[in-house]
């Protein structure tokens, strides 16, 4: 990796951990300073653009770390009591889950647990046996898979999720190009949704559920198929939202961003049985 | 203008597969050139049974791969009829552009022998009833192997039907019948109004069926706040 | 010196060091990477001595300067401020009376 592009991974990197765009400006230019008066490789002086990255932001986390938070706002979901079987199997019991406005939910447990089904029902496609759903606001809602039309380009599926919303076609792509950007993603003109890879259509996925500003995001594992970077840019996105005061719920399996929620829904059965 | 964007996504998803358009094209066009031998009409009827199978069979195939897209489309700011109309729009679209050819086909070919007017109106309505009834038998059978083969039950019992039975008059694609043998075999109105009157209400019957169908599956089962 | 431990000793006492060459004069990070060099703790990565000076930035006892060097372009200047200065005074006394008992318990 030359200097230059280790710069420019660097300064990602930065903006990965919510550096403002001065900072991470100063910070790159004093790493480019020393690297021009050392004459040394980047990754000697400094290892890897991440590792520095993360270093940087440790030693600012109080000046520049995540901005106070508001307070958590208003209910905009609340789920009392569902219960969900299929045949005589009870997948869901009795579940519960409230989520205020600036607030992010996990949902977590085992394969087979309900997490999907849940989500589902929260966002009002599926009917449960017993319980109800209060919704508050608009919602935005990603599926975990077939969300998307194969022949259509990305941007024809930003136009078509924007109409429903009430945007234009321009709008709608300026939208959808920008919330993939923020994906590290461009699409390229004339690729069809079929060819993209799997991480790359979990992207255009995400960014459908996040136009038109909902105030509820439902998100069903949206990051399958993501490299690492994009994964951290994926909680960045969670967490921005939240800050703009969405309430935010993703299912998810991986358990190393939950200490960073606000709630986590466990939805693995206490032991099987003796949990009635 | 929601109904138009699901329309033309739905036009853009489909002529976007090359393999399916030709075999759009194919299937009339073998049926026509398998009866052309025999007496005009048969040839037409066949032509007519088989734009009718196509375009059942595209909206069919249109349904299933929306089903999974809908329910997001939904919660997107669409209403269901946005959602069904918008594709039967573009099926109808789709069905007339593929009818086109066909036309000047029999047109070129027979002309001199048929009610040419009478025809092209035969053709409209058999795309105007396959595309309502191939987006019910997606509506009715989620999979689309048993939806195919639903839909070549019927097409087959269309085909083989002695005319004089009864039951031909519940048959989908009667009405284009009926108006072919108007215009090929120079009958009296009463063909000609049968099969318009026919078409149009399978066409409604059909349509209403699978606007009750969407609604049921797609209803969202939230309660709003009543803040909101 | 095994550089392991080197490196260990070093990250004890590196921003002491730092604060010690900026209470001296003013200075930009790779001016002070090499009087670290020169004063004989070998080469520091900026990747060590730079988030050093973040912190000491940071917790307000250095602060820093854009500035057009005599040659050559812009340097990130750090100096002391009156915080730093009390906070080197402590640092140094402490770390005499530490090094103390080291030199105490080693020569024994």
């Amino acid at each position: 990796m030359d200097n230059d592009r280790w710069l420019w991974t660097l300064g990602q990197e930065l903006a990965r951990h919510q550096l403002g765009p001065d900072a991470v400006r100063h910070v790159v230019a004093e790493a480019a300073a020393h690297l021009r008066d050392s004459g040394q490789p980047a990754l000697r002086a400094f290892g890897t653009p991440e590792g520095y990255a993360a270093a940087v932001a440790e030693s600012l986390a109080a000046r520049y770390g995540r901005p106070a938070r508001p307070a958590p706002g208003r209910v905009r979901l609340s789920a009392r009591g569902i219960t969900k079987r299929y045949r005589r199997r009870t997948i869901l019991r009795s579940v519960d889950l409230t989520v205020r406005a600036g607030e992010v939910a996990a949902v977590v447990g085992a394969n087979g647990a309900g997490k999907s089904t849940f989500l589902r029902i929260c966002a009002g496609l599926l009917t449960p046996d017993a319980g109800e759903v209060m919704l508050d606001g608009r919602l935005g809602y990603c599926p975990q898979d077939a969300g998307t039309y194969d022949f259509l380009l990305p941007d024809e599926q930003f136009v078509l999720i924007g109409a429903g919303r009430g945007l234009d076609r321009e709008r709608s792509k300026q939208i959808g190009r920008a919330g993939a950007a923020a994906l590290q993603w461009r699409p390229a003109a004339g690729v069809q949704t079929r060819h993209l890879s799997g991480g790359t259509r979990q992207k255009l996925n995400l960014v459908m559920a996040s136009m038109g500003e909902p105030d509820v995001l439902l998100l069903d594992e949206p990051y399958q198929g993501f490299d690492r970077g994009t994964y951290l840019d994926f909680w960045q996105h969670v967490w921005r939202w939240r800050d703009e005061g969405r309430a935010v719920v993703v299912v998810t399996h991986l358990l190393s961003q939950l200490d960073q929620v606000d709630q986590v829904l466990d939805l693995t059965p206490a032991s099987e049985g003796a949990a009635a | 203008m929601k109904i138009l964007t699901v329309a033309e996504m739905a036009i853009r998803e489909m002529v976007r597969r090359r393999a399916v358009l030709a075999l759009l094209l194919a299937l009339p066009l073998a049926f026509y050139l398998v009866r052309r031998g025999d007496q005009v009409g048969q040839s037409i009827r066949f032509l007519l049974i088989g734009l009718a199978w196509a375009v059942s069979t595209a909206a069919l195939f249109a349904s299933g791969t929306s089903r999974p897209i809908e329910p997001r489309l939904r919660l997107s700011g669409y209403a269901s009829h946005h959602l069904y109309l918008g594709r039967l729009a573009a099926m109808w679209l789709l069905g007339i552009v593929v009818a086109a050819p066909f036309f000047a086909l029999v047109a070129i070919d027979h002309g001199d022998q048929v009610r040419l007017g009478a025809v092209a109106l035969a053709m409209l309505f058999a795309v105007t009833v396959a595309a309502p009834f191939g987006l019910l038998i997606g509506a009715l059978v989620p999979r689309e192997l048993e939806g195919t083969l639903l839909l070549l039950v019927v097409v087959g019992l269309q085909m083989m039907i002695d005319p004089a039975d009864a039951l031909t008059k519940v048959t989908p694609f009667w009405s284009s019948r009926e108006i072919a043998t108007y215009a090929v075999d120079h009958t009296g109105d009463e063909y000609l109004t049968r099969g318009l009157v026919h078409g149009l209400a399978f066409t409604i019957l059909a349509t209403a069926v699978v606007a009750l169908l969407s609604t049921l599956r797609l209803r969202v089962r939230l309660r709003a706040a009543t803040s909101a | 010196m095994d550089q392991e431990r080197r490196g260990q000793w070093l990250r004890g006492v590196l921003d002491v060091c730092v604060l010690a060459l900026l209470g001296r004069r003013e200075s930009y990070g790779y001016e002070l990477a090499q009087a670290l060099d020169a004063a004989g703790f070998g080469q520091i990565q900026g990747g060590t001595l730079y988030p050093v000076l973040l912190r000491l930035q940071r917790t307000g006892l250095i602060t820093a300067e854009w500035r057009e060097g005599a040659s050559g372009p812009a340097r990130k200047y750090y100096r002391l401020t009156e915080d730093g200065e009390q906070a080197l005074a402590r640092l140094s006394a402490d770390w005499s009376v530490f090094a103390g008992h080291v030199d105490a318990v080693i020569r024994r």
